[in-house]
């Protein structure tokens, strides 16, 4: 039994790597000794049949519409999979396409998919800084944001409380929006690679739905190291940045 | 006789500034004859007999011009061009200076001259160039330009300025978008890649949007082949083997940038055995053309700006090199848009350093690279890196970002530190 991936429009939903969070979550469970594969999807037809985790990342404002008119394709699985409890990680616009839909500023919007609660809108800036957020269901996650959208109506389930930065912003003190192992956020990049327990957290749903066992494998231990590494680089400079701001 | 007191002041300005910091070169005089004869700078452009011929692009600008000065030479033109560091205005007065006469005329039957895309439009702003030469638009130093859209608003005001020809990249999107905007009167040549070097590229060619279809047999210079560090391109009916100055498919196509522009510029005195002679006679380069010894080592420098370039000079390092120091600085503030980079072909890295290290290392890790030892201290690292005893074969290899390299030239004690 191979765990499957789906990259979901990895050539206009990568601007900051977000889609790298699939190479993620497949090297993990290779190193735990099981067998996975990542499928890029840039259309309906390169869906496989199972599907044990989703990744759609951010991509660029040009392309917000072309890409969701692709997702809506595959509006009916993009559902099952939500209800079924397959886990999906969306990352800045890809998420925003999810909601109900997207305000531009320049008064136009874009419908949605409708698949998480809440929608995007215009802020009056971009927002691009570290990001840290206390979720009490994955822990301290750390990473960078670089958005010029905030994300309203989220308050019934967020990812969690912003430690520093911006995340959903208009004083909402949250970030990111969750249902069931459905999960919007700002975070960009490869945040499962800097944030292991998340990641750990997302294999373990792909691998108890598949009927197998996950436990992080020796190579992991080594990786994380340099992923500690970094998180305590990135609290650092935000512990700094904060007590700047106090004194 | 107009420019000749603001050009004695502009050498003036260098010889104070070469005393200051010998041997160095300075944009300072530029910005002075600049400033005080703003007019400079557009009248040598247009002064040139046999007219100015511009490159630009989002990357192979600098190679496409230093292929496209050897063709011209190499059929007797006297060309003016300037050195890759002066492509925005200040340098590019500064470069004039060097050359001029003292009443501020530039040498020279024709003008080559490598633009940075941001600078360019402003640089050419009431400039009339005979040809320009666009080698494409990639996500280039994502920091300053936000995104490809602006890449190709500003190459479009630099084509603008084009009032014979312009000459573009068949297979880059943008670009043929650009070409089909063009003035009347005002034509477009092109050059591009086969299909099949295009299916032998398992990466693409990089650019933001590549065209589905390839260039037809005659409609410009293809590049049909390119087996290691030569090439086949062919031009109507006439097919020219080439060297290139390292693998990789990058240089066959500048190559083939500069052979259309050469053709343009010379007409009927164009022979295609000259412009590959002096296309093959290009001097190897390394990596980002760097080696140096330094502490009694061969040490290669591997350049790496934003993701297309971190690529292409990582798939140019030998498969195999011993020894690796990989350093990124804190000028890239977040390494999240090198992920979709693939390292894997570097195997083991001795040391991850640099402000950024964790986080390199992580990306590394995760290609599935083995990483011997993280040393953030940079200063530390190329200590022990350079101490260590010289591999087997191959050269000690350091990956930097431009910070990083910065901070290594300034350790090392080599010029260019700044």
């Amino acid at each position: 039994m191979t765990l499957t991936i789906a990259a979901l429009l990895p050539g206009l939903q990568n601007t900051n790597g977000d889609a790298e969070n699939a190479a993620v979550l497949a090297r993990r469970a290779e190193w735990a000794g099981l067998a996975a594969r990542v499928v890029r999807v840039d259309s309906r037809d390169d869906l496989p049949e199972r599907v044990d985790a989703v990744v759609l990342g951010s991509g660029s404002d040009a392309s917000l519409e072309a890409s969701r008119d692709i997702l809506l394709t595959m509006h009916d699985e993009l559902r099952r999979w939500g209800t079924e409890g397959v886990p999906i990680l969306a990352v800045g616009s890809g998420w925003e396409l999810l909601s109900w839909g997207v305000e531009r500023a320049d008064g136009s919007s874009i419908e949605g998919l409708g698949i998480v609660p809440g929608r995007a809108v215009p802020r009056s800036g971009r927002v691009t800084g570290d990001l840290v957020v206390a979720s009490p269901r994955f822990g301290l996650l750390v990473g960078f944001e670089n958005h010029a959208r905030d994300y309203v109506r989220a308050e019934g389930s967020p990812v969690g409380r912003v430690r520093s930065g911006s995340g959903n912003g208009r004083d909402s003190g949250q970030e990111g929006v969750v249902m069931g192992a459905v999960i919007g956020t700002h975070l960009h990049g490869p945040v499962l690679a800097k944030n292991p327990a998340f990641a750990d957290l997302l294999l373990g749903i792909m691998a108890e739905r598949a009927g197998l066992e996950y436990a992080p494998g020796e190579r992991a231990a080594a990786v994380d190291a340099y992923a500690s590494a970094a998180r305590e680089a990135l609290l650092g400079a935000t512990r700094a940045a904060a007590s700047a701001t106090d004194a | 006789m107009r420019y000749a007191p603001a050009i004695l002041v502009g050498r003036l300005t260098r010889f104070a500034a070469r005393l200051r910091k010998p041997g160095g070169g300075s944009a300072v005089p530029g910005l002075v004859v600049n400033t005080i004869a703003p007019g400079y700078l557009k009248r040598t452009l247009s002064g040139f007999p046999q007219g100015l011929v511009v490159v630009s692009g989002s990357s192979g600008k600098s190679t496409t011009t230093k292929m496209l000065v050897a063709i011209l030479r190499a059929h007797g033109v006297d060309v003016f061009t300037n050195p890759s560091t002066a492509n925005i205005s200040q340098g590019l007065t500064s470069a004039l200076l060097e050359r001029a006469d003292w009443t501020g005329r530039v040498p020279g039957d024709v003008a080559v001259l490598e633009m940075d895309e941001g600078h360019g439009a402003v640089v050419m702003q009431g400039v009339d160039a005979r040809v320009v030469a666009l080698t494409n638009v990639m996500v280039d130093q994502i920091d300053r330009f936000h995104d490809s859209e602006m890449v190709a608003g500003m190459l479009a005001r630099i084509a603008e300025r084009a009032h014979e020809a312009v000459v573009v990249n068949a297979d880059d999107a943008n670009l043929e978008r650009l070409a089909a905007a063009v003035g009347p009167g005002v034509a477009v040549h092109r050059f591009g890649v086969s299909a099949g070097v295009l299916a032998r590229s398992p990466r693409g060619l990089g650019y933001t949007e590549t065209r589905r279809d390839r260039l037809a047999a005659g409609a410009g210079v293809i590049v049909d082949s390119v087996e290691g560090a030569s090439a086949v391109l062919r031009d109507g009916a006439a097919s020219v083997h080439i060297r290139l100055p390292a693998r990789g498919t990058h240089y066959a196509v500048d190559a083939a940038a500069a052979y259309a522009t050469a053709e343009v510029v010379l007409g009927e005195r164009f022979s295609p055995t000259t412009a590959a002679d002096a296309l093959s006679e290009i001097p190897a380069v390394f990596g980002r053309g760097e080696r140096v010894h330094v502490r009694g080592q061969e040490v290669e420098f591997v350049l790496v700006q934003n993701p297309a370039s971190y690529q292409l000079n990582v798939d140019s390092i030998e498969p195999g090199t011993e020894q690796i120091l990989f350093a990124i600085g804190s000028d890239v503030r977040d390494p999240s848009y090198f992920w979709p980079t693939d390292a894997s072909s570097l195997g083991r890295v001795a040391i991850v350093s640099g402000s950024k290290a964790p986080e390199a290392a992580l990306m590394l890790a995760y290609d599935g690279v083995e990483i011997d030892r993280v040393e953030p201290d940079l200063g530390r690292a190329l200590d022990d890196f350079l101490a260590s005893p010289a591999p087997a074969h191959g050269v000690k290899t350091i990956v930097f970002s431009a910070d990083a390299m910065r901070r290594t030239r300034a350790h090392l004690g080599l010029s260019g530190a700044e």
